[in-house]
């Protein structure tokens, strides 16, 4: 899941000053479950924005309220049509992608974003989440025992641990666990401690050319029944 | 490119902002199981909020004697309490007293105007006969109640002693019934239904109850100084003293028996024992009352019958035999069989049989009888095989309860105002589901254990001197306390936006009692038969998906906000101060009430049910309709969860990060929770005030500050 964090209110009173008339749009799916931008979240925020505007701010906001399903399919988007034309600009609390599904689908309103966008993670208890893949397109969790060190090692180094491992823990953070180190006994668990024998060979990430695109190539219909 | 899906706008827009207004909570097993239907749950925790009026309103909107019930009611509704699998049930007729006696029911008028021109008779003036000529006239027909006996009441005037239920409550009921305009004859004996017909009643409710008592069968049965359990209570009752001696003995287990053994100790009896065929197990009594009369001094014999009377110097020498239990029976309890040789004799001035009562119907009624000489009725209808006779109560049912022939008698009134209007019998079809399935023991686990708060009695020294009434009432805090017990059943939470649910299993996380679970489909549940209302779940739910079953509840908070906001920017008091008060408990009995009374001008108090259902958002809006300060007031140990207070406190954290970003000090958001070490919540309050009171003097300086250097 997409793991977001709302912006400070400051922040995003600066962001809308210019504008009278701001839609909050919050997203039903990560943005909900990461307790960033989901419908008590829009609710939350715009009670923030107003108390902030009857304590002596010198706004005069106008602020409608929305959650979408999604904010990064078009078909959801559809139904804001009537809504955007009624406000100066879009506030919205969708992770950077939605932000872009937005200006997108809406050339001529301006979009804010209302969250930073933070990573890919589970969480790992109620209120907390942690980042666990970073989406290098080229996944090598077989070899690692479903352990990223390319999110999870500070260094993202494919084959380590480095020399600044110490008691499990990473040295750029003695609080975290050294991802290497968890590689490893899992790996002993699983009884496949050779895979730390091997040399995974370097990977230049900035050669991965960005943005990406995925297409799925189309099957004739009837062709994989046998 | 992509095909539109505009028509599914309006659905999912009517979802975001309509809330459904239809009450979808289920019906508590107790107000399933009370004859009446009575909304028991509701005015429970309408008296756990100190609320005694409303709770009088929605009792006596379910019941139409309920000062009656609140005495003698044998109370199926606590048999079938969930709390019970908790602890104990909830004392739910005691509450009831409370809520009459405290509400000032004595004071409630009731009135009704004719609106129909045909007239119906009632034969009997028992509950029964009552309570269908309390809806009858309601409904605006002419009642006539006739009545055999000089009073009116039935066995509640005649049967039940004065002790258990007082005279003038009774009275007070009846004066109603007069003044709703029911005609009423007493000392008519009714011998034939087409007399009634030829006076011109379109309609005959026959309530004639089952007063003659059942005879044991023996030999000397007949003889001077034996006499029958429902004559003896009626000679009393109706003010004759009779002469019994000095030992007196009753032959049965029922309530009758009980009553009768009870009040021959207040007529000065030395000794009496109560004769009984079965082990105490198997009495049909209330067991309460059992215990009571036990701390009398009544004696009861166990496993044992009379066989033969025989009357010998003016007293009676009796013979009776030892029993055994032997296999169930019909009824399940299990059959006494005699045991051979186990003869014995004992003497005794007087005895009283009390083994159960039929009905008597005359006649020349000619309505069709059945088992035990009751009569035959549709049971959907209460009609009798003859047109335009109706009948009910202990007459059809034979000996049975109070809110039965209540329930009877509401019946009997729809289904003779379907008769005379010509309408096809609109039978209800009971619009809500009944709750059903136990709690788990993983619920039960969590929930708080308190135990049952019993309503004081007279000591039993004092009782048996008189006939006053035995029961006490529960003082406010008492009751209030006893209340705040209910579970609730079936109004819980829900998730009534499906398509909104991000499944983020927050829910499944939060429940202090562990009630949301994921489907194999992985789909949350949340089970309304576990579910306790606390409302953490709705509060947290990031996707406002969850709402409470009740439409009020749902809407609570914030319209009580609304209500502040109305009434204080007509006071226009500065500053303003809002709490977010508990409602329960504390707010009726004193602590919190005391934060009413000492409340200066400028603080409004937002009651809420349980401060759990506070939201972050309503402590933002409390802000923005102008409040200095707002505080959050809870009633601490006695909640029935104990991280209720956490659950707040993060809510408050929230607000107040908002508060200091938008440059306002934090302490305008405070929680208060009494305990041992906390200050008195008067105190506290003051100490509150002042403080807003400070900040706010600075900031209005600071204004003009900044205006003056402009
Ligand atoms: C001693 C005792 C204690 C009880 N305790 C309790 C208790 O604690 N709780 C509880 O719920 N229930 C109790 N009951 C049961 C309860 O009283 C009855 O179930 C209830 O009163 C039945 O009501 P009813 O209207 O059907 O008949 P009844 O109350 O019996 O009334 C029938 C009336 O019809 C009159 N009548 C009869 N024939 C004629 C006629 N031909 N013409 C005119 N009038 C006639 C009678 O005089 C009587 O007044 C008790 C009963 C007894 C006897
Ligand atoms: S706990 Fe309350 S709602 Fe539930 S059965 Fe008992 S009285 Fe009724
Ligand atoms: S309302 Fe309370 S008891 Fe019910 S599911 Fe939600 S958190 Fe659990």
């Amino acid at each position: 899941m997409i793991v977001a964090e709302q912006k400070p209110l400051p922040e995003i009173r600066r962001m809308i000053s210019p504008y009278e008339r701001v839609l909050i749009l919050g997203c039903g799916t990560c943005m909900t479950v990461c307790d960033a931008g989901g419908e008590r979240e829009v609710s939350f925020l715009h009670n923030a924005l107003r108390v902030a505007q009857s304590k002596g701010g010198n706004e005069a906001h106008h602020f409608l309220e929305s959650t979408l399903k999604r904010q990064c399919e078009p078909e959801f988007l559809e139904m804001l049509v009537d809504k955007v034309g009624e406000v100066d600009v879009i506030l919205s609390l969708g992770c950077g992608i939605g932000v872009q599904a937005i200006a997108e689908r809406f050339p001529d309103t301006p979009v804010l974003p209302g969250v930073n966008t933070s990573f890919m993670g589970i969480s790992s208890e109620q209120g907390v989440w942690d980042e666990r893949c970073a989406a290098c397109g080229d996944c090598r969790l077989e070899d690692t025992a479903g352990i990223c060190p390319v999110t999870r090692c500070t260094k993202g180094i494919l084959n380590g641990p480095c020399a600044g491992t110490k008691n499990g823990k990473c040295e750029a953070n003695k609080d975290m666990d050294c991802a290497w180190v968890l590689i490893y006994k899992r790996l002993e668990r699983l009884g496949q401690l050779e895979k730390m024998r091997r040399y995974y060979p370097m990977r230049n990430f900035r050669a991965i050319p960005r943005p990406k695109r995925l297409v799925r190539t189309p099957v004739a219909l009837g062709e994989d029944d046998g | 490119m992509y095909p539109s899906v505009s028509g599914n706008i309006q659905k999912y827009v009517v979802h975001r902002i309509g809330m459904p207004s239809r009450d979808r909570s289920f019906v508590p097993p107790c107000q399933a199981t009370c004859p009446l239907h009575m909304d028991i749950r509701e005015y429970v925790d309408l008296v756990a909020q100190g609320r005694i009026m409303e709770a009088l309103q929605v009792i006596r909107g379910g019941n139409p004697f309920p000062s009656i019930c609140a005495y003698i009611c044998t109370h199926p509704c606590e048999e079938s309490c969930r709390r019970s699998q908790v602890d104990k049930p909830i004392a739910i007729r005691a509450l009831k007293r409370f809520a009459l006696e405290f509400g000032g029911d004595r004071m409630i008028q009731v009135e009704a105007r004719t609106a129909h021109s045909e007239k119906v008779a009632i034969v009997g003036s028992g509950p029964a006969g009552m309570a269908c000529a309390y809806y009858l006239r309601n409904f605006g027909y002419p009642v006539t109640i006739f009545e055999a006996h000089s009073e009116l009441g039935g066995m509640l005037r005649v049967g039940i002693p004065r002790y258990r239920l007082p005279r003038d409550v009774l009275d007070v009921e009846i004066q109603r019934l007069t003044r709703m305009g029911v005609e009423i004859r007493t000392n008519t004996r009714v011998v034939s239904l087409d007399l009634l017909f030829d006076m011109g009643y379109k309609a005959v409710f026959v309530t004639i109850g089952a007063h003659q008592s059942l005879r044991m069968g023996i030999e000397g049965e007949d003889s001077p100084g034996v006499i029958d359990g429902a004559t003896f209570l009626r000679e009393v009752n109706l003010g004759l003293k009779p002469s019994l001696g000095d030992n007196v003995a009753v032959v049965g287990g029922g309530n009758v028996a009980l009553d009768a053994a009870r009040t021959v100790l207040r007529l000065g009896a030395r000794k009496v024992t109560i004769l009984y065929r079965r082990s105490q197990a198997e009495m049909p009594a209330d067991p309460a009352e059992v215990e009571q009369a036990l701390e009398e001094g009544v004696h009861i014999q166990f496993l044992v019958m009379p066989t033969r009377i025989k009357r010998q110097d003016g007293k009676l020498n009796m013979t009776c035999i030892r029993m055994e239990l032997g296999e169930p029976d019909a009824s399940g309890r299990r059959r006494p069989v005699p045991v051979e040789g186990s003869e014995f004799n004992e003497e005794f001035d007087t005895l009283i049989s009390a083994i159960g009562q039929a009905p008597q119907t005359p006649g020349d009624f000619r309505v069709r009888i059945g088992r035990g000489s009751t009569i035959q009725v549709d049971p959907a209808t209460l009609s009798t095989n003859r047109r335009g006779v109706f009948a009910g109560g202990d007459a059809v049912t034979g000996p049975a309860t109070v809110v039965e022939a209540l329930a009877a008698g509401r019946l009997a009134a729809s289904r003779i105002d379907d008769y005379l209007q010509h309408r096809y019998p609109s039978l209800d079809k009971g619009g809500r589901e009944t709750l059903v399935g136990d709690l788990l023991p993983e619920t039960v686990e969590m929930i708080r254990k308190i135990g049952r708060i019993e309503a004081p009695l007279l000591p039993a020294e004092a009782r048996i001197k008189e006939f006053e009434p035995i029961e006490l009432v529960y003082d406010w805090e008492a009751a209030v306390n006893e209340a705040r017990r209910c579970l609730r059943c079936g109004m819980g939470a829900e998730i009534l936006f499906q398509d909104k649910c991000a499944t983020c299993l927050t829910c499944l996380r939060v429940c202090p009692y562990h009630v949301p679970y994921l489907d194999t489909m992985g789909t949350i549940q949340i089970p309304a038969d576990q579910c306790q209302a606390c409302g953490v779940c709705i509060a947290e739910c990031p996707a406002k998906a969850i709402v409470l079953r009740k439409p009020y509840d749902r809407r609570h908070v914030t319209e009580e906000l609304d209500h502040v906001l109305k009434s204080a920017s007509e006071s226009k008091v500065s500053p303003l101060i809002i709490g977010f008060c508990c409602q329960y408990g504390l707010f009726g009995t004193g602590t919190l009430a005391n934060l009413w009374r000492v409340a200066k001008a400028g603080i409004w108090i937002v009651p809420v049910l349980c401060i759990a259902k506070v939201e972050a958002d309503h402590l933002l809006r409390a802000f923005e309709i102008g409040a200095e300060g707002v505080f959050v007031a809870g009633c601490g140990e006695q909640c029935a969860r104990e991280n209720t207070v956490a659950w707040v406190h993060n809510r408050v954290q929230k607000a107040r990060k908002v508060l200091s970003e938008i440059g306002l000090e934090p302490n305008r958001l405070q929680t208060y929770v009494p305990s041992a070490t906390n200050a008195y919540p008067a105190e506290w309050l003051d100490g509150f005030v002042e403080q807003i009171g400070g900040l706010y003097l600075a900031s209005v300086i600071m204004k003009e500050v900044k205006v003056d250097s402009r």
